[in-house]
């Protein structure tokens, strides 16, 4: 199987801050996004018990190769980067099209996203590049299981799960349940650095023309403020479990909710 | 208070950092790497190995699925090849989290040091690939009742018998001497010969027969590392496990040490940087006359000495590693060094930590009084700081004029 | 006058409208009013008209799509197709759309971004609507509360068109004196999209009301150290009327579903009461339950991160409180 796992550098969380121009400081350390490492590591299983190869995608400024290495690290074969100034302070859409035109110089069988990013993006990037790309498109997966030229999904639904199936390639988006993403080993660290990152201009996905990009956004921060804070509250300490009862009661009293 | 108690951390932040430029791409990834599992996996254990005392083998499984306790080793037996710096890189980051279990890659390395240097490809073969993979655990057994600062004193015997050598005595104070597969056992084998010549080094299996552990120390700090009394009542060994030459061992005991107290070092350094950290947290947030306390101008003053001393004892590390790898002349020398220094920096820093978080410094509701019990070893093993100093001096009027 | 808002009703496996679907309505009637943008509502269902009807009880009018594919397909695909060619044939094409931020939200929201070629805001927590500024022209400022709440932000779209993706349990909904009316629609000319199938749908969860709906959670987190330790928890959530909830931390350790989980990568919450057992209150999980109204947190750990923001924290070992609290509460009902 040849897949691609769409992955995002953000901020490492507790460290995303806002430059002074309104856009995502990223200067910030970056690491891969939380629910992309869940992704990826179901990749990587699927890979190991089927063949094939797991690459890389991402779109983001030129320096940030280290969260990158260290996907390369959990074991993935290479990484393709697009990377270009124009792209600085893209929205979504332009993500989109972005990812979508880059997915095209590549060959997949299946194509994994995580469900949204830590840094603020709302997990709607993939429903867009499977759109953009006429593929179908199968959403909140816990389960990814591969069948002959297809792929069956079990996703997460309401009251339990949906199985759903689709004709190869696809794409895949996928939740936490598909299980704890590996620690890369240090063999894998000290393996990555011979590993392939291939940078990919705008002009070399064929998008040289396009309205994408900074100066194409089709959103725009207008104002940021830090939130008032929770008034500080009442702690209480003792070792007698019934007092401790007692005055969780009396609180819930005390604020009507009983 | 937002504090790692006992042990647990949340989103805690390693205080300081060493300058980046000195370390390689690699030795960055394998140090943060290293980090992350310490904080994720290795913290929240830590005040459980203290109180329970008892050897941590799913955090030995975990070192072992990770490839860490593969650094050590020579790639073409399964090893990652590391070279010391990066082994001490993640000695420091496992040990900020648990001094204990940073002890069980130094042990390690310790343990293998005398097969890595004198160790025939055979017996490299032989023995390599177990320990790469972390399956085998080795320990180092010089240590006597007897003898502890006079290694030369050792009495246990290693009698030729055919092609098999009888080995009869007892070790004590024994690192993993109870959970290791494999030891390390210097032994006399010419008790006529001249005092650094009687003594011969062998790996012995301790599965074998007459191999006992007799007694477990209970011991003031690093609680979860097995330390033993080894029995040897006539063990036989192959000789074909006999490493380098009759009489060798005791030059091979001291050069193992000239490699491995970087390790001991290290660990002394993370042990440090863990109290430095805790310390500076809990004087960010501990309120005490209508102020944190961190801005007082005594508390700031033990803070700063603290981290002068970690960072010192740290450089002072990483330059010892890179001299002993590029094969410095006196190795041995930069090996004490970094040692004494950090050990010293350890204990005084651990210290301190206790001292600034005052009364809560004294329960074991936070971590600091664990490391300051768990960096009083670092003063003594490997060398005492007295012996460290022997070694040093001797090199020093050793140079010519 | 610009083009108008469209609402588009999310529909439960039931043929039901979801809760946020009202809330979603509700704020975008306050769009329109603010931006004198006229409101319309739409839904495309197997059988549209049950929820239709509910949702008329928010807008004015509603469009009522029937889609009989949605028996056996995946839902997403079918709704956007449809309500792109909706949006080609009706007289003034919608401008702005306002849908659910949750995960059926989103599919379709990515979908009419790329089919549209417009924008898209998430994760909304409150809309307004204002007149142009810098680089912005008059339309809906979406307040937004990124980096787990450590900020808050207001946003616009650079065109006159947009997709804003509402959290639930962030507006109240508030029904239309009259309910208005539901209007069955053909779209016309459907483009469809790759289609993926429903092989099986499987129920597994008991019906009852969702934690997103309840009045009072009892949560548990790491704390609660396994399975058993939740029966507990079910208990005290019984005799206070509400739902169990847990931390990701409970829900990757496999001691309880993740439909219960809160949290960034859960569900957002806005209870009367929160009531955390072994909760360590990390950014992930302060996120879906920082906005209930009490928050009472019961650890060992005096240093936990929730006791920075809880109302009432109660430093003890829940293993002895969660009993006692349930004989303080029978005690009392009693």
């Amino acid at each position: 199987m040849r897949i691609v796992v769409l992955v995002k550098p953000v901020p490492d969380p507790g460290e995303e801050r806002l430059g002074d121009d309104g856009r995502l400081d990223r200067s910030v350390t970056a690491v891969i996004n939380g629910n992309d490492e869940y992704v990826l590591e179901a990749a990587l299983k699927l890979v190991e018990a089927h063949g094939g190869e797991v690459t890389l995608l991402s779109m983001a400024p030129a320096g940030i190769t280290d969260p990158i290495r260290k996907a390369l690290a959990m074991g993935a074969t290479r990484a393709v980067l697009v990377s270009d100034p124009a792209l600085a302070g893209a929205c979504s859409w332009s993500t989109t099209q972005v990812l979508a035109a880059a997915l095209r110089t590549l060959e997949y069988d299946l194509v994994l996203a995580g469900a949204d990013t830590s840094d603020g993006g709302g997990g709607v990037v993939a429903a867009g590049v499977a759109t953009l790309l006429g593929l179908p498109y199968l959403s909140h997966a816990r389960r990814i299981e591969p069948l002959d030229g297809g792929v069956r999904v079990e996703r997460l639904s309401a009251a339990g799960h949906d199985v759903l199936e689709a004709t190869l390639p696809a794409v895949v988006v996928g939740t936490q349940l598909l299980g704890e993403p590996r620690y890369p080993s240090l063999r894998g660290i000290m393996g990555a650095r011979a590993k392939e990152i291939a940078v990919r201009t705008l002009a070399e996905i064929g998008l040289a023309d396009r309205p994408v990009g900074g100066a194409h956004a089709t959103t725009a921060l207008l104002a940021a403020r830090q939130p008032a804070p929770r008034g500080s509250g009442r702690v209480v300490r003792d070792p007698d479990p019934v007092a401790a009862a007692s005055a969780i009661v009396d609180f819930l009293v005390e604020r009507r909710a009983l | 208070m937002r504090l790692p108690a006992g042990g647990r951390c949340y989103d805690r932040r390693v205080v300081a950092a060493p300058a980046l430029g000195r370390l390689t791409d690699d030795q960055r990834a394998i140090r943060d790497a290293v980090r992350t599992l310490a904080r994720d996996r290795v913290a929240p254990r830590a005040a459980e190995i203290d109180r329970s005392a008892e050897f941590p083998e799913d955090l030995r499984v975990l070192l072992a699925e990770q490839g860490i306790l593969g650094l050590p080793f020579p790639e073409r037996h399964g090893g990652l090849g590391a070279d010391l710096l990066t082994v001490c890189l993640a000695i420091e980051a496992l040990s900020a989290a648990c001094a204990t279990t940073g002890l069980i890659l130094a042990v390690q390395v310790l343990g293998a040091l005398p097969l890595l240097l004198a160790g025939s490809e055979e017996q490299l073969g032989r023995f390599v690939p177990g320990l790469a993979s972390g399956r085998d655990l080795i320990a180092f057994a010089l240590t006597e009742a007897d003898a502890g600062s006079d290694a030369a004193a050792i009495r246990t015997r290693a009698v030729r018998d055919g092609e098999t050598y009888v080995i009869s005595g007892g070790k004590r104070f024994i690192s993993h001497g109870s959970v290791a597969s494999l030891v390390t056992v210097f032994a006399v084998t010419d008790p006529e010969a001249d005092r650094h010549r009687r003594i011969s080094a062998f790996v012995v299996e301790t599965a074998s027969p007459g191999f006992s552990v007799s007694r477990l120390e209970h011991k003031m700090g690093i609680r979860g590392s097995p330390t033993a009394e080894l029995a040897f009542d006539e063990v036989r060994v192959p000789a074909a496990n006999l490493l380098g030459a009759e009489g060798d061992g005791f030059g091979l005991a001291m050069r193992t040490l000239d490699r491995s107290r970087p390790g001991i070092a290290a660990q002394a350094v993370g042990i440090a940087q863990g109290a430095l950290d805790v310390a500076v947290a809990y004087a960010g947030q501990r309120r005490q006359f209508g102020k944190v306390i961190g801005e007082f101008q005594l508390v700031q003053g033990l803070l700063a000495d603290m981290d002068a001393r970690t960072e010192a004892a740290r450089q002072l590390l990483y330059t010892a590693c890179e001299e002993i790898e590029r094969g410095a002349p006196d190795a041995g020398r930069w090996s004490a060094l970094c040692k004494l220094v950090a050990g010293d920096a350890a204990m005084a820093v651990t210290t301190d930590a206790v001292q600034v978080l005052g009364g809560y410094g004294y329960v074991d509701d936070f971590p600091v009084e664990r490391m300051m019990r768990d960096a009083k070893i670092t003063q003594l093993y490997e060398g005492t700081q007295q012996i460290q100093r022997l070694v040093i001096a001797r090199a020093l009027l050793a140079r010519k004029p | 006058m610009g083009g108008g808002i469209w609402v588009v009703g999310e529909v439960d496996a039931a043929g039901a409208l979801t809760k946020v679907s009202g809330e979603a309505a509700t704020a975008a009637r306050a769009l329109g009013d603010a931006g004198g943008r006229e409101v319309t509502g739409v839904v495309v269902a197997v059988e549209p008209d049950g929820a239709a009807a509910s949702l008329a009880a928010f807008l004015p009018t509603v469009l009522a799509v029937r889609a009989a594919e949605m028996a056996d397909r995946a839902a997403a695909a079918v709704v956007a197709a449809r309500i792109v060619a909706l949006a080609a044939a009706v007289q003034e094409r919608p401008a702005y759309f306002v849908l659910s931020a949750k995960p059926d939200g989103r599919d379709l929201a990515g979908m009419l971004s790329a089919l549209l070629e417009i924008g898209v805001l998430v994760n909304a927590t409150g809309l307004t609507w204002d007149a142009a500024a810098d680089s912005v022209p008059a339309g809906p400022r979406v307040e937004m509360q990124p980096f787990g709440g450590r900020v808050l932000t207001s946003s616009g779209f650079t065109g006159e068109r947009g997709i804003i993706l509402l959290r639930p349990n962030m507006v109240t909904a508030e029904p239309l004196a009259q309910p208005g009316s539901v209007e069955e629609c053909a779209p016309g000319e459907v483009v469809d999209l790759p289609l993926v199938r429903v092989i099986e749908r499987v129920i597994t969860e008991s019906p009852g009301p969702s934690i997103e709906e309840a009045r009072v959670i009892v949560a548990g987190g790491r704390g609660v150290g396994g399975p058993d330790g939740f029966a507990g928890l079910r208990e005290l959530a019984g005799l206070l009327g509400g739902a169990v909830g847990a931390s990701r931390a409970a829900v990757d350790a496999g001691w309880i579903d993740y439909a219960t989980q809160i949290g960034q990568t859960g569900k957002t919450v806005k209870p009367a009461v929160y009531l955390a057992f072994g909760v360590s209150g990390a950014i992930q999980h302060k996120v879906g339950m920082q906005t209930a109204e009490t928050i009472i947190a019961v650890d060992r750990d005096p240093d936990a991160p929730i006791g920075e923001f809880a109302d009432l924290f109660v430093i003890a070992d829940l293993a002895a409180v969660v009993p006692a609290l349930a004989a303080a509460l029978r005690a009392r009902a009693g």
